[in-house]
């Protein structure tokens, strides 16, 4: 069991810490230092500064996604995911932006031209040109990733192009002590960087790798069935010994990796739709891209390679005597097994959830079975998307559901859209931001 | 695009920020912490105990890379000190007959990187010019090569210095 499993890191900590890291880099530059003047040094050294604040940025970019349990818990795999693609925008614009800066002001100094010089450093130097193939890779990532990109990938393919990073980021790290002016001559600096570097990689392979193996030996889990629940969505019972000792919640949900043949590579995250039974777990999946389709084949017996729990949307989290349950679509599967386990008194709990039409909403037999054995209020709100005259999640309509709805802690998962209208409407009818509490599968 | 345009101002505005700081009068700071000894041009006559007019010529292992080695001429030499900078180590070496500096050369002149070497080997002969036409240590830093110059100068003032030459 591990010791502490509502702490973590939170968002604010988080920041700061990364903030302090990229402090301490800034820092560096200006111990080493002298005087900038004339274009040329303001160049170089702009150059260099964006290069170490890249250098710097990639290694927190690879431990947002290490899976630390401290991060996972604390700040929230979704609030991670979206640190990640931001920052990743950011500093693949600073590699870029260190690359042109470098070139133009040795140019300057060189009084040469910037095609010239920038020829004379990729050939003269091998680390240099070994970090240009990296800026490459790191380009085409980026381009992958962008949201025209991401629309016409698919998420295995994206995530495979995504693996370059690794090779970028190695190729990229020779170049910095044998030509960076930060480190050339600074020994400790070249220790404390290397460490950090370290540091990231201990805690990817720790965490991403031998803790996973070690799991999938200790829990050994299979399929035990798979069963079509209505249009386009499908359950998958995983059945396994002691996975209590998991500690897996309802609101959790898994990494998983199904070991056949055509989807062994692939790991997915999936909330729990069900409490987790000591012998027992569920997902529920809707049926989009290929991953999840062929989830629909697969067969009893299949093994399961899952890495988890994830997610800090438990019962832990909640604050007040009153809960509710916002769902969007396929959002439901964590509520649903947050309704049957979240503690409350009858009356205290309500679900509103909201789909396109009544074909839509997926373990409805389910809800209501819970819904009347909890004494629990159930809203389903029905209808196509927003219009300027209709509006099933606008703030009188949830007050008018929830009289008392500023005394509720909320569970909101959905898609995006939903989520932001969601939260919009929750803030206005007077729920304090910190008795939110949401998280988005948008990959 | 909120967000984009955030992070582009805030990261110019750092990076503006920060090299404007250096670039004004603020050097003092990053010069008391640098490791090699004060930078200053125009500070005190460097009267290090290593700078001797008299003395030996430093160990030549000590890898004097400059594009020039020492020379003697007529008249008498004067060791300036040898002056560490962030790049490398600089220390020249000037003949003087009477008050006429007849020729200026480098003890060391090596440096930390392929990079730093390519700079010097372009500042080096282009100091040691100046110096012979201002006859004094009134020789402007060459852009580019800031930290050479400053290493170089100081060097230079040291032995004008105990040449009695102002």
């Amino acid at each position: 069991m591990p010791l502490s499993r509502r702490g973590g890191i939170g968002p604010g900590l988080a920041f700061a810490l990364i903030a302090a890291g990229g402090l301490a880099v800034t820092l560096l530059w200006w111990h080493d230092t002298y005087r900038v003047s004339g274009l040329g040094d303001w160049l170089t050294n702009a150059g260099r500064l964006t290069g170490l604040w890249a250098g710097y940025a990639v290694v927190v970019l690879l431990a947002l996604m290490a899976r630390v349990p401290l991060l996972e818990r604390g700040v929230g795999a979704d609030r991670l995911a979206r640190w990640h693609a931001l920052g990743g925008r950011y500093t693949v614009s600073l590699s870029v932006t260190h690359t042109l800066l470098i070139s133009w002001g040795y140019a300057v100094l060189d009084h040469r031209g910037v095609i010239g010089q920038t020829a004379s450093l990729v050939t003269g130097y091998a680390d240099v040109l070994m970090a240009t193939v990296a800026l490459g890779l790191l380009v085409a990532v980026g381009v992958a990733s962008t949201r025209a990109a991401r629309r016409r990938l698919r998420y295995e393919t994206w995530h495979f192009i995504h693996l370059y990073t690794y090779l970028a980021i190695a190729l990229a790290f020779s170049h910095q002590f044998a030509t960076g002016a930060d480190f050339v001559r600074n020994q400790p600096a070249r220790w404390l960087w290397s460490a950090m570097y370290l540091l990231v990689a201990g805690l990817l392979l720790w965490f991403r790798l031998l803790v996973p193996v070690l799991g999938y030996f200790r829990y050994p889990m299979r399929v035990a069935a798979v069963q079509p629940e209505g249009r386009d969505v499908v359950s998958v019972y995983v059945s396994g010994r002691s996975l209590a000792d998991l500690g897996a919640e309802s609101g959790q949900f898994f990494r998983w990796r199904f070991l056949t043949r055509g989807l062994w590579w692939a790991a997915n995250p999936y909330s729990l739709s069900a409490a987790p039974r000591p012998d027992l777990l569920r997902i529920t999946v809707k049926v989009s891209g290929g991953h999840s389709s062929a989830l629909r084949t697969l067969r009893p017996g299949t093994r399961v390679f899952a890495e988890g729990p994830y997610g800090s949307m438990t019962a832990a989290r909640l604050r007040r005597p009153k809960v509710l349950l916002l769902a969007g679509g396929v959002g439901i599967t964590p509520l649903r097994a947050l309704l049957e386990s979240v503690p409350a008194a009858p009356g205290d709990l309500t679900l509103l959830y909201r789909a396109r039409d009544a074909d839509d909403l997926i373990l409805r037999h389910e809800i209501q079975a819970i819904a009347a054995e909890r004494g629990c209020k159930v809203h389903y709100l029905l209808g196509p998307s927003r219009t300027d005259h209709h509006d099933q999640l606008s703030a009188q309509r949830l007050i008018r559901l929830v009289p008392d709805l500023r005394d509720h802690d909320v569970f909101l998962c959905g898609p995006e859209k939903m989520m932001e209208r969601a939260r919009d409407s929750l803030l206005q009818a007077g729920v304090p931001r910190r008795h939110i509490h949401r998280e988005s599968f948008t990959f | 695009m909120k967000r984009i345009v955030l992070s582009v101002l805030g990261t110019v505005i750092g990076l503006v920020g920060l090299l404007s700081f250096k670039s004004h009068g603020h050097t003092a700071v990053g010069a008391t912490q640098l490791p090699s000894a004060a930078l200053n041009r125009t500070g005190a006559p460097a009267t290090s105990p290593g700078s001797s007019s008299t003395g030996a010529p430093p160990d030549p292992s000590s890898s004097p890379t400059g594009s020039a080695s020492a020379t003697s001429k007529p008249g008498r030499n004067y060791d300036g000190s040898a002056v560490e900078t962030q790049y490398g180590t600089v220390q020249v070496r000037v003949a003087v007959t009477g008050t006429k500096i007849t020729d200026v050369s480098f003890l060391q002149l090596t440096s930390t990187d392929d990079r730093s070497a390519y700079i010097n080997s372009q500042a080096g002969p282009m100091l040691l010019q100046e110096t012979l036409t201002a006859q004094s240590a009134k020789v402007d830093v060459i852009s580019g090569a800031t930290y050479t110059s400053e290493g170089y100068l100081q060097s230079l003032q040291s032995a004008l210095d105990q040449a009695g030459i102002k």
